[in-house]
């Protein structure tokens, strides 16, 4: 077994690892259905698991808990993970998905959402080799609500496709999507980010904001913004801003005496660190941390 | 200690803005420079920090005799040159404090290491001295900030950073009535004569809180006339015109211009 130190000996662990499963959290489990029925923090982790090819996540009604999703793959996979977010729950989901060496993934996540459930999605991605993530939300209940953060910090000749949709199929129900995307070295990121609002749902609000940073000439970021609106009574935005570092904030840290190496890092840092301020458990944080920051040393360091 | 500046000629894609300035500052002096807009008092200051944009066609700038047209910008900033700048450049995500002490630290010594406490009191003590609030070193760097906070914020990097010689461009503009008395005691306060201050600015108000031992009059690209406090007397009074009809200097701005052409049959 290879779980993450940080996560081995956690209560509230409940881990794919092996083709053997460890229920620390002691969560009911059948087949590949999850069933949450009490507590508010959860650790699940897979590594070389591939018993089930999709794995089924039950949120009740009222519930209010925090998924950390971890998967440390050392051979290429494949899974797709859905999440039943019934009325009036509340869910954090965060995920990261690493890689021992360069392999392939392709990773999907289906969330569905009851009446005024809320689902907030951190995605962090470092990961190292080919990765294909969907992920798609359903607003199926009135007044339902997500909102979406994500971090790819592009590195070693890396692939990433993302395809993010979020889908508006009850009034009132709002969505806001923010991907912050850097890469370094001939990292590729491609993304499709769709907000649709079916006609009927009115008062419904749909937004969407993607900015990247191009560290190295031959990098590459490639971002498709899509809305596709079908009702007049709502409200939807979207934008994408992709380019180099600022020069104007580079001469500004310049100016104080910060090295060329320290303004660019510093100015990553602050690129990142409010993602990772949104994570609340401090290991998982102080890990993203050290992950990215070993990427961005490697870049600016080759400079 | 000295900044001399001979005969600089600057020009940004290929306009020609400084036509052959001299100036030299030592140490303890305070010099304004005033004029109209456009002449190229900014210009000055972005030249000797080593803005990118700017290209020297000739002339030098120099430090205790040695050229810094050479170096790089954090070079110059770390051999004591500060610029506070007219629109402080927002950087979200990274905090006041942790620039600050990335600042601080990069002038310390490889062997040296940051007392953190004694600079978060000296940080605070900025900060207070400025009345900038509390919160401020959590605060991302300029963002969100008022015109008169990133104003106040540049005088307490400068505080933190204790340079040699500080350009302090229009550091009046965006500051009210008290705000500018606040940070016009807070530059006096650090005069020393281990600080040489060049201010720029269009007003008498800023001086009447940092007095100039010299003011120096700036028109199309190079110092015209100095003089001392008298000299911003008048410019208050008289602005700019007396100058140049006394000197005899053509305004290029009043260039005569066309409205276009009528056809005319013959």
């Amino acid at each position: 077994m290879e779980i993450v130190k940080y996560l081995v000996n956690n209560p509230n662990l409940i881990a794919f690892d092996n083709q053997e499963i460890i229920n620390n959290a002691k969560i009911f489990i059948k087949n590949n259905h999850l069933l949450f029925r009490s507590g508010k923090e959860f650790f699940i982790f897979l590594d070389n698991y591939d018993k089930y090819s999709e794995l089924n996540l039950d949120i009740k009604e009222n519930q209010n808990i925090k998924i950390y999703l971890i998967t440390y793959q050392s051979r290429n996979f494949k899974i797709k993970y859905n999440f039943n977010v019934s009325s009036n729950a509340k869910l954090e989901v965060f995920t990261n998905f690493l890689s021992k060496r360069k392999t392939t993934a392709s990773i999907a996540l289906d969330f569905t959402l009851g009446e005024n459930a809320y689902l907030k999605l951190l995605n962090a991605l470092t990961f190292k080799g080919r990765i294909e993530l969907s992920s798609l939300v359903n607003l199926n209940g009135k007044n339902a609500k997500t909102e979406i953060e994500l971090l790819n910090v592009g590195g070693n000749d890396s692939e990433y496709f993302v395809n993010q949709t979020v889908n508006h199929n009850e009034i009132a129900t709002l969505s806001d999507i923010n991907n912050w995307l850097i890469s370094t070295d001939n990292s590729k990121l491609k993304y499709t980010v769709t907000g649709k609002i079916v006609k009927g749902m009115e008062h419904s609000k749909c937004h969407q904001s993607n900015k990247g940073i191009m560290l190295a000439s031959d990098s590459e970021i490639m971002v498709e913004p899509k809305l596709l609106i079908d009702e007049y009574d709502v409200e939807a935005s979207h934008g994408a801003a992709i380019g180099q570092m600022d020069e104007l904030q580079l001469y500004y840290l310049l100016s104080r005496g910060l090295s060329v190496q320290e303004a660019k890092s510093l100015i990553i840092t602050g690129y990142t660190n409010p993602f990772i301020n949104m994570i609340n458990n401090q290991e998982v944080a102080k890990q993203l941390t050290s992950q990215i920051s070993r990427l961005i040393r490697r870049k600016t360091n080759n400079e | 200690m000295t900044l001399e500046i001979k005969d600089l000629y600057v020009s940004i894609e290929d306009n020609l803005i400084l036509k052959g300035l001299n100036l030299k500052v030592n140490g303890g002096e305070t010099h304004a420079i005033m004029g109209p807009n456009g002449t190229g008092k900014s210009t000055l200051a972005q030249i000797c920090m080593g803005h990118p944009s700017y290209k020297i066609e000739s002339g030098d700038i120099l430090l205790d005799g040695e050229s810094i047209v050479e170096k790089t910008v954090d070079e110059r900033s770390r051999m004591g040159l500060f610029l506070a700048m007219q629109n402080p450049i927002e950087v979200p995500g990274v905090t006041n404090f942790d620039f600050v002490k990335a600042a601080v630290q990069t002038r310390m010594a490889k062997d040296e290491h940051l007392r953190i406490g004694r600079f978060i009191l000296k940080f605070e003590k900025a900060s207070q001295d400025l009345k900038m609030g509390q919160g401020l070193a959590h605060r991302f760097l300029n963002q969100g900030f008022s015109g008169g906070e990133k104003k106040r914020n540049e005088i307490l990097q400068m505080k933190m950073l204790n340079p040699r010689f500080a350009f302090l461009d229009e550091i009046d503009s965006g500051l009210d009535v008290d705000a500018l008395k606040l940070v016009g005691e807070n530059v006096t306060e650090q005069k020393s004569p281990n600080l040489g201050l060049i201010l720029i600015t269009h007003y008498q108000r800023l001086l009447d809180y940092i007095v100039p031992d010299f003011v120096h009059i700036m028109i199309n690209g190079k110092i015209v006339m100095t003089g001392k406090e008298e000299l911003i007397k008048h410019i208050d009074q008289e602005g700019y015109d007396w100058v140049k009809k006394d000197l005899g200097i053509d305004d290029e701005d009043k260039k005569p211009y066309s409205l276009g052409t009528c056809p005319s049959k013959h």
